[in-house]
């Protein structure tokens, strides 16, 4: 430890210890007190140690920082770090936004486009088609995984015989990486060999070789919705298990007594209680899902041709392949004040919901 | 409303009997008080008429009608919670008007309407029927929670402590308020309380409970007069009652077997000076009344005394019984 650091640390000890006030208090005043001695005052005890142990130099120069230039001290480092690795390059995308610049040309010169970048953008069809994918993915996994999340909550929720083993074998699927589920289900999808086209084949009797989930046009993009389904919906239903539980037994037994029937007691109590964990459920997938990316490039890589192509593919495949920094930069742009627009939208109504 | 008859009411939670062997029949607008301390199965006795909780013996019977297998629903009971639950989501008038709203007696809007308001008004909550249930004082709440009782019409309501987390002096409105409601609408009510006052003022019969077991029922009179047992007079009277061994004090005419005396305020007459068989110790002004705290041998009575009897702590009097009440080594009353 440098003799720096170790300053530090005993002024912000020193600092500690002024705050619990005078020493002498937070002993024990009689034998009794000594065998209920409680963890504040041995963390108090403590300080009051360090506190006399600190230099009076050092003690005097720290009494002078006001409290609220300590709590800059201790935040400093976090602030540094967030403007270091998320405010810079998000102003630094705008700034590219609005330039030809290619990254793999560092040497080229720069150009200010103005807003042409975002002209472009907004007017190419292929952008388009892959916002409508991504709005596609994001609607149908979104409605998919909050029924069926709050289905199984609610059912959990009956604290059945077991339920507490069935939530851990529920909860299994969100623990696995997006990278191991993405190659497990492009082998469960295979047609020839996979497991998934020969459980379907065996229901419906459709020969195996037509069930090409990842290389048929139209299937395609519901592979990936069932993958994401799978995986996420036990996320949903945690959320959703913890709105459920929030809503006291007495409420029920109240509505018992006043002759709500059960589907009167779902909808006008399960429901509408539990609906802000629902919507804050929606708002972390529909985030998350609107930035999909692993598991499509695992799965299908966007193909069949661009078919299950979402907006982030399409944006990798404009700054990575065809190396239009500008432009992917202008795109990422729009995606993230559309996110954030849609988000802080969403965040509203969700409070307005919570406040009732 | 209708008479609700319980016989041989049993009810175990693990090791604890929480009721045994209850026997009680509630006449048709009668105003039943349940009198006991923590614990003496109150309030499991007013959850198993309601049926939130199943008995594991006995009957219970409603307009003649045994309901042991029913639903709360099918029951026709209306229920006041210790702890309100409103339903937090919804507005005050929406909480009141949520018991009109099952299909099993549709009303019409307005007819719904017309209850509510008229109820809210009764409870006095009418000025705030648009505020959400959990923007509300713990009063408003409570009066919220009886108002959603009172919009039906059922065959008993029954009231777990409704008045229990209001402030003396609303305790005191709300108490005479709902004997009258409860007097204009004729209505069968079951009412839980370890308030005495309580108990006193709106019974027309009392139950005291110990220990899940009904010791007495009876009229407030006959409860405070005529006790049965040790127990039932202690629960009643402010002061408490003093037990006193038999020979503590004369004037008396104990019969054989007696172990204890029960002396109230009624029960003791107090003469400054002469003879002197007790010291005061110290007394507590509480305005209109004192309450003397006195000392006869090594026991400790209190008891009230008008303001103006003059005497001072460290004073002798004279204490004399006045046909106490006798009870002997088991705790049943004598004579």
């Amino acid at each position: 430890m440098s003799g720096r650091t170790r300053r530090l640390l005993l002024w912000i000890a020193a600092r500690i210890g002024k705050r619990t006030g005078s020493p002498d208090v937070s002993y024990p005043q009689s034998s009794g007190d000594a065998l209920t001695i409680s963890p504040t005052s041995i963390v108090d005890s403590a300080a009051a140690a360090t506190a006399r142990a600190t230099p009076t130099a050092l003690a005097r120069r720290v009494r002078g920082l006001s409290d609220r230039a300590i709590a800059w001290v201790f935040i400093a480092p976090a602030i540094i770090l967030l403007l270091a690795i998320n405010i810079f390059p998000l102003v630094w995308a705008i700034y590219l936004s609005f330039t030809n610049y290619r990254a793999n040309r560092p040497n080229a010169v720069v150009e200010t486009v103005g807003i042409r970048n975002y002209a472009r953008v907004l007017t190419d069809p292929d952008i388009w088609q892959a916002m409508q994918t991504t709005a596609h993915f994001v609607f149908w996994t979104i409605l998919l995984q909050t029924v069926i999340g709050f289905m199984l909550a609610y059912l959990i929720d009956r604290k059945f015989r077991g339920h507490a083993f069935w939530t851990t074998i529920i909860l299994i699927p969100m623990m696995l990486s997006p990278a191991v589920v993405g190659n497990f289900w492009r082998f469960l999808y295979e047609p020839q060999i996979g497991l998934f086209a020969y459980a379907v084949s065996l229901v419906s009797g459709i020969p195996t070789s037509e069930i090409r989930m990842l290389g048929d046009v139209s299937l395609a993009p519901w592979a990936i919705i069932i993958v994401d389904t799978w995986m996420w919906t036990p996320y949903v239903m945690l959320i959703c298990l913890a709105g459920l539980r929030s809503i006291p037994d007495y409420i029920y037994e109240a509505a018992e007594v006043d002759r709500a029937s059960a589907w009167r007691q779902f909808w006008s109590i399960t429901v509408p209680m539990a609906l802000p964990f629902i919507m804050l459920a929606v708002l972390f997938r529909g985030i998350e899902n609107f930035k999909m990316f692993d598991m499509v490039t695992l799965l299908t890589g966007g193909g069949p041709g661009s078919i299950t192509e979402v907006a982030s593919i399409t944006l990798k495949r404009a700054a990575f392949e065809s190396w239009a920094t500008g432009r992917a930069s202008a795109f990422a742009i729009i995606l993230f004040v559309a996110v954030f627009g849609l988000a802080n939208i969403y965040v509203k109504a969700l409070n307005k919901v919570k406040q009732r | 409303m209708a008479d609700v008859i319980l016989k041989g009411l049993n009810k175990r939670f693990g090791d604890t009997q929480a009721v045994s062997g209850l026997n009680l029949a509630i006449r048709d607008g009668e105003f039943i008080v349940l009198l006991g301390p923590t614990g003496a199965g109150k309030t499991t006795t007013l959850r198993l008429i309601a049926g939130l909780e199943r008995p594991d013996s006995g009957r219970i019977e409603i307009a003649g009608r045994n309901v042991a297998g029913e639903a709360p629903a099918e029951r026709d009971v209306a229920f006041v919670f210790q702890q309100y639950s409103l339903y937090p989501h919804m507005t005050v008038y929406e909480n009141l008007a949520f018991p009109l709203k099952a299909p099993a007696r549709q009303l019409a809007n307005d007819e719904i309407d017309r209850r509510v308001r008229e109820i809210a008004r009764m409870v006095r909550i009418d000025h705030k029927l648009e505020n959400r249930a959990t923007r509300l004082s713990g009063g408003e709440m409570q009066r919220v929670a009886i108002g959603r009782a009172l919009v039906r019409r059922p065959a008993i309501y029954l009231m777990d402590e409704p008045l229990s987390s209001l402030d003396a002096k609303l305790r005191g409105e709300l108490r005479l308020e709902l004997k009258r409601i409860q007097k204009e609408l004729g209505s069968t009510l079951l009412y839980v309380t370890h308030d005495q006052m309580e108990a006193m003022t709106m019974a027309d019969r009392i139950g005291i409970l110990a220990e899940g077991k009904l010791m007495q029922v009876g009229t407030p009179r006959e409860i405070y007069g005529n006790p049965s047992s040790l127990h039932v007079a202690a629960r009643l009277g402010q002061p408490h009652i003093n037990l006193l061994p038999a020979d503590l004090l004369p004037g008396g005419n104990p019969p054989a077997g007696t172990k204890t005396v029960g002396a109230r305020t009624e029960h003791l007459d107090i003469v400054a000076g002469e003879d002197a068989n007790a010291r005061v110790d110290w007394i507590e002004h509480l305005g209109d009344q004192n309450h003397l705290h006195i000392r006869v041998r090594d026991h400790k009575l209190v008891t009230l005394a008008d303001p103006y009897l003059a005497v001072r702590p460290g004073d002798r009097i004279k204490l004399t019984l006045r046909d106490p009440l006798y009870f002997d080594a088991g705790g049943q009353r004598l004579g």
